[in-house]
């Protein structure tokens, strides 16, 4: 589909060889919420859980010594500019390198946690992970080798779709799937977030669910289903 | 046409073939995780699946296939890092005990590390800086972990290492920057190529050195 129709107004492009980044509204807007939420973590402390203690009145604090703290954090932003690469890069491969990027990120800051239930769960989840970047990439390789380009630019331009296309495009979304961990892999993702360190966290979260949005208007770019 | 007449219609024919093959290695990968419930089998199996999306990202058999194999592989690795890493520690965490995750100070007693080691190295770095680029890098930097390995055996102390991750950084930046002149200003690519060989040989090279530092903080512990 065109460009203009469903990211708004075509802004310019940045034309670098044949990987042409392309400016609209959609994707800036996407990129700033992306940055602004990856500065509001960086400067943000972590929380401290507060556990009722089980038959008596006593409360339980989990805290997250600095050492933690820090490898967290730095994770932690290192996921949200990755976010805000794949919102606004003009290239597939490129787009699905920041999405394997993301899931090895979310890995990462959940690893040095303490508890055995969060670490079981990411196992799970990176099994996935990596289990997803067979469709994540082989998508990526079969829309180059059916149309020639990577850049959505040029695709967008094309006037047909091949049906290894819409092939690649159901591989795309398994993997965007199982890298971001949305259903129906979400089970070990939700068990993640049971750990101390909220800002952090959540990161996890924004990450995917900006990822699955930006995957749609991708999708629908390489398709044209109007 | 999307594929040029002067590649043979035999090697074009082979593209459906080794689609089919790569994604049946990652259903066979997957059939194995599926009947396997020992989580280290899993994570190896797993590694299958990833060599699966390999196949089919070299399928395509340009330069630019190539170009996108060496992220792809990277992440690969990248991963199974990760969830090794992670398994690791969860077993650490039930278990109470601590494991290293290489398991050095090895004991390197060979004759070769006592008697040859400076020539071989220099030779190893000079023919590295001789290739230059990426198999330059990787030729050079065995030569320094060469002589990391030998100096680490007589017990000789090495500060120098600690400068080699700084050399290491100012190299990516060239290679970033030669880069950027290939796509920003075409007509002075002999700069960009040079810019950027230059600083993948040193990088690969004090990457592959910077293997000497992990061991060196290995053995202060001793």
């Amino acid at each position: 589909m065109d460009i203009a129709t469903i990211s708004g107004q075509l802004l310019g492009t940045i034309p670098l060889g044949d990987i042409v980044p392309y400016i609209t509204p959609f994707n800036l807007f996407m990129f700033a919420g992306a940055l602004t939420f990856t500065l509001l973590i960086a400067i943000s402390r972590t929380e401290t859980q507060v556990e009722a203690g089980f038959g008596s009145l006593k409360d339980r604090e989990v805290k997250v010594g600095i050492k933690e703290f820090r490898i967290r954090r730095f994770l932690a932003i290192i996921c949200g500019l990755a976010t805000a690469g794949a919102m606004i890069t003009g290239d597939l491969f490129n787009f699905t390198l920041f999405v394997a990027l993301i899931g090895i990120v979310n890995i990462g800051i959940v690893s040095a946690v303490k508890q055995i239930d969060v670490l079981d769960a990411a196992f799970q989840y990176g099994l996935i992970a990596m289990m997803a970047s067979l469709p994540l990439f082989g998508g990526a390789a079969l829309v180059l080798a059916s149309t020639g380009t990577l850049s959505l630019f040029q695709l967008s331009q094309a006037t047909f779709t091949p049906v290894m296309v819409t092939f690649a495009s159901v591989l795309l979304i398994l993997g965007v799937a199982g890298e971001t961990g949305v259903a129906p892999f979400y089970a070990t993702k939700a068990e993640m977030f049971r750990t101390p360190g909220s800002p952090f966290i959540l990161i996890i979260h924004l990450s995917s669910l900006l990822v699955i949005v930006r995957t749609i208007e991708i999708l629908l770019i390489i398709n044209k289903p109007f | 046409m999307l594929v040029p007449d002067l590649v043979s219609p035999f090697v074009v024919s082979l593209y459906n073939p080794v689609i089919a093959v790569g994604i049946l290695v990652g259903f066979i990968g997957l059939l194995g995780i599926s009947f396997q419930k020992n989580d280290l089998s899993v994570l190896i199996l797993t590694d299958i699946v990833g060599i699966a999306m390999l196949i089919v990202v070299a399928a395509v058999a340009t330069d630019l296939a190539e170009a996108l194999i060496l992220p792809g592989l990277v992440v690969e690795l990248a991963e199974i890092l990760a969830i090794s890493e992670i398994l690791m520690s969860r077993e650490m965490r039930k278990s109470g005990k601590k494991v290293e995750l290489l398991p050095v100070p090895l004991s390197l007693d060979m004759e070769i590390l006592k008697t040859a080691p400076n020539f071989i190295a220099l030779a190893l770095v000079a023919y590295g800086v001789f290739l230059t680029g990426f198999t330059g890098g990787a030729v050079a930097g065995v030569g320094i972990l060469f002589y990391v390995l030998s100096k680490t055996y007589r017990g000789i102390p090495f500060g120098l290492w600690e400068g080699m991750s700084g050399a290491s950084g100012i190299a990516w930046c060239l290679w970033i920057a030669g880069f950027l002149i290939f796509f920003v200003f075409p007509q002075i690519w002999l700069l960009g190529l040079f810019l950027s060989s230059c600083g993948l040989l040193v990088k690969v090279a004090s990457k592959i050195g910077l293997v000497g530092v992990m061991g060196r903080e290995e053995f202060k512990k001793e």
